[in-house]
C-alpha cells in the first residue's frame, strides 16, 4: 500500500527555511503516530500492543539486574530470555499473518502461524520454567 | 592405670572398712625419712595424715624396698621425700625416677636443705632457682630470742586453699626463685626483710651490702622468693617444694611465737598436704554433650548454619563428702574448632542445675569436622581438657530455600510472559478472523 509511504513523505516539504528542530521531529512523530493508527489492522494493533509488553518487561528485568543485583544469574536469564524469546516468536507470526507480506509466505497459512507460534511458545516457556530455579 | 585401679580398691575396701577415702587419687602414702630422723620428730603431722585416711609406708632411702615404680608402674598414690640431707639413694629414687612417677600421677612433697644433694638438681627442672649451697634464709626481724635463721613468717589471710587466718608459722631453710613458668603455683613467700648469707653472724654482713648496691645482683632476699612453692604438671599431679623440714616438726608446731600465740605450722602443714595430695582445687569434667537448641538427644552431624548447644557437667572434689557437681566456674570457655576456632564462647552456669554448663550458638557457615574443645587451665586448680568431634555437613538439595527473595522481578517477568502469551491467544482465537481470509468482508471492529 503507498499510503503510508506517502503520508510519512508530506512532512519534508511543508516547513520554510530554517524551523525548529524539535518541532519538526514532534511533527514528524505525529504523523507517523497518525499514519499507523490508520493503516493497521486491529489485529496487527493487537500484536504490536503485546510486542510494547514485552519490551517493557524485558527492560524492567535488565534495569533490575543492572542496578540492582544479578544474584541469581540463572534467573535473570530466565526472566529475560522468556521476554526475548517471545519477542521474537509474537514479532515473525506478525509477518506471517500480515497481509502485506502475502507474496512471501504462499504455503504459510495464517492458522497455520498461530499454530507454529503457539507450540514454539509453549516449548520456549517450557524451558524458561525449568532454568528459572 | 594402677593408682587410679588402687584408688578404686582402696575406697572400695574402706567403704567396707567405714574410712572416709580422703584424696581424690588415692590413699597409699610412701614417705622416705632420712636416717638421723625418725617419726618421732614428726608425730603432728604424720598422725594428722593417718587420722584423715592416708596409709602411710616408711622407708629409709637406702633401702630397697618398697620400691616407687614397680614394673613400670607406681607403687603409691603419694610420696613425701623428706631426706633433704641424704646424698646416698637406692637405685629405684633418682631425679629421673621421680619425674616418671609424677608424669604417672603420684603427687609429691620434697623437702629441701642448705646442703646440696641431688635432688638439687631436680628442683631446677622446675623453675626453681635454688641459691648458692650453704645459704640458709636469715632474717633479724621480729626481734625474738630464736636464732637468725628461725623466722616466723606470716600466711596470707586470703589464700586460695591455705585456711584463712592461720597463725604465723615458723620456718628454717633456704628460699628459691621462681622462673617464668606459669604452671609453678607459689604457696608461701619469704618475709620482705629477709635474706639468704653464709652465716647468721654479722660478719657477712657488708657480703650483703655489697651486693644491694650493686643493684641487686647476686642478692637473695626479698618477698618475691618462695619459701613453699608448688608445681602442677600437665597432667595434673603435684608436687610441692618446701625450703626446709622442720616446718612439719612437733618443735616447731609446738613452739610459741613472738606474740605468744600458738604457731600455725600444724595447720600450714595440714593444708599443704591437701592441696598436694589432691584434696583441694580438684575438677573434673563428668560429661560433655551436644545438641540442637530446641532437641535433647545429639545427632550424628549437623547442618551448616544451625543453632546448636554445647553442655558440660563439672564436678569438684570435696574430702568430706566426694564429688559433688560444681557450679562456681565464672570462665570457662569452649571453642568450635576446624584447624582454627571459628567460634569461642563463654561457657556459661545455667542458673537451677548444679553443675552445668551450657553454650549455644550458630554453626558457621563452612562444613567440616569440627571439634568442641574445652581446655581449662588455672593457676592451683586441676585442668580440664575434652575434645568432641562433630561433623557438620552442607545442606541436601532439598535444604535450601525454594524461592530466593532477590530472584522476584524475574519471577514475575517470566510469569508475566506466561500469562500475557495465554491472555493473547486467548483473545487472538476469540477474536474474528478480520483481515485473515482474503477477500471477505467481515465485521469491522
Amino acid at each position: 500500500m503507498a499510503g503510508p509511504k506517502s503520508s510519512s513523505s508530506t512532512p519534508k516539504h511543508a516547513p520554510s527555511t530554517k524551523p525548529a528542530l524539535s518541532s519538526q521531529s514532534s511533527v514528524a512523530l505525529q504523523s507517523l503516530w497518525s499514519a499507523y493508527h490508520d493503516a493497521t489492522p486491529s489485529r496487527l494493533k493487537f500484536i504490536d500492543s503485546f510486542l510494547v509488553f514485552l519490551i517493557l518487561s524485558g527492560v524492567i528485568q535488565f534495569v533490575y539486574c543492572v542496578l540492582v543485583t544479578s544474584f541469581p544469574f540463572n534467573a535473570f536469564l530466565a526472566g529475560f530470555a522468556s521476554t526475548v524469546g517471545q519477542f521474537v516468536l509474537t514479532a515473525s507470526l506478525r509477518s506471517q499473518v500480515n497481509s502485506v507480506n502475502r507474496a512471501l509466505f504462499k504455503d504459510v497459512s495464517p492458522e497455520r502461524a498461530f499454530a507454529d507460534f503457539v507450540v514454539g511458545s509453549v516449548v520456549l516457556h517450557f524451558f524458561v520454567f525449568n532454568f528459572l530455579g | 592405670m594402677l593408682p587410679s585401679l588402687g584408688a578404686v580398691c582402696l575406697s572400695l575396701f574402706s567403704l567396707f572398712s567405714a574410712i572416709r577415702a580422703r584424696s581424690s587419687t588415692g590413699d597409699s602414702v610412701l614417705v622416705l625419712l632420712q636416717p638421723n630422723l625418725s617419726r618421732d620428730n614428726f608425730t603432728i603431722f604424720f598422725d594428722n595424715l593417718e587420722k584423715q585416711g592416708y596409709d602411710l609406708t616408711f622407708r629409709a632411702p637406702k633401702a630397697e624396698t618398697p620400691r616407687i615404680i614397680e614394673d613400670d608402674v607406681p607403687g603409691f598414690n603419694h610420696i613425701i621425700l623428706f631426706a633433704p640431707d641424704s646424698k646416698n639413694f637406692a637405685q629405684d629414687v633418682t631425679p629421673q625416677s621421680l619425674v616418671t612417677a609424677l608424669n604417672a600421677g603420684t603427687n609429691l612433697i620434697v623437702a629441701l636443705s642448705p646442703k646440696q644433694t641431688p635432688i638439687f638438681t631436680l628442683a631446677s627442672e622446675f623453675s626453681l632457682i635454688l641459691p648458692p649451697p650453704g645459704t640458709p634464709l636469715i632474717s633479724h626481724f621480729p626481734a625474738r630470742d630464736t636464732p637468725p635463721g628461725v623466722i616466723p613468717v606470716s600466711v596470707p589471710p586470703v589464700h586460695p586453699f591455705l585456711t584463712p587466718n592461720t597463725p604465723p608459722i615458723w620456718f628454717s631453710g633456704i628460699p628459691f626463685a621462681h622462673g617464668n613458668n606459669p604452671l609453678l603455683v607459689p604457696i608461701l613467700h619469704a618475709p620482705a626483710e629477709s635474706f639468704a648469707s653464709d652465716t647468721d653472724s654479722d660478719a657477712s654482713a657488708d657480703v650483703v651490702f655489697d651486693y644491694a648496691e650493686r643493684g641487686g645482683e647476686g642478692l637473695w632476699a626479698g618477698s618475691s622468693l618462695g619459701i613453699v612453692t608448688g608445681f602442677q604438671t600437665r597432667d595434673s599431679a603435684r608436687i610441692t617444694w618446701v625450703g626446709g623440714l622442720e616446718l612439719f616438726s612437733d618443735e616447731y608446731a609446738n613452739k610459741p611465737l613472738p606474740s605468744g600465740d600458738k604457731s600455725g605450722n600444724a595447720q600450714f602443714a595440714r593444708d599443704v598436704a591437701a592441696w598436694t595430695f589432691h584434696e583441694k582445687l580438684v575438677l573434673r569434667i563428668d560429661s560433655t554433650t551436644h545438641h540442637l537448641v530446641n532437641e535433647t538427644e545429639p545427632r550424628e552431624h549437623y547442618t551448616i548454619n544451625e543453632n546448636i548447644a554445647f553442655e558440660a557437667h563439672i564436678s569438684r572434689y570435696d574430702p568430706e563428702s566426694g564429688w559433688a557437681p560444681y557450679s562456681g566456674l565464672h570462665d570457662l570457655q569452649v571453642d568450635f574448632t576446624m584447624l582454627d576456632p571459628h567460634i569461642r564462647t563463654a561457657l556459661l552456669p545455667v542458673s537451677d542445675e548444679p553443675g552445668l554448663y551450657r553454650a549455644s550458638f550458630r554453626l558457621p557457615d563452612r562444613h567440616g569436622v569440627f571439634k568442641f574443645v574445652l581446655d581449662y587451665r588455672r593457676r592451683g586448680w586441676t585442668s580440664l581438657q575434652s575434645s568432641t568431634t562433630v561433623p557438620v555437613v552442607p545442606p541436601r538439595h532439598d535444604g535450601y530455600p525454594r524461592f530466593l527473595s532477590a530472584a522476584w522481578p524475574y519471577y514475575t517477568g517470566a510469569i508475566s510472559t506466561s500469562v500475557g502469551f495465554l491472555l493473547f491467544a486467548t483473545l487472538w482465537l476469540a477474536g474474528d478472523d478480520k483481515g485473515v481470509k482474503k477477500g471477505k468482508s467481515a465485521k469491522t471492529e
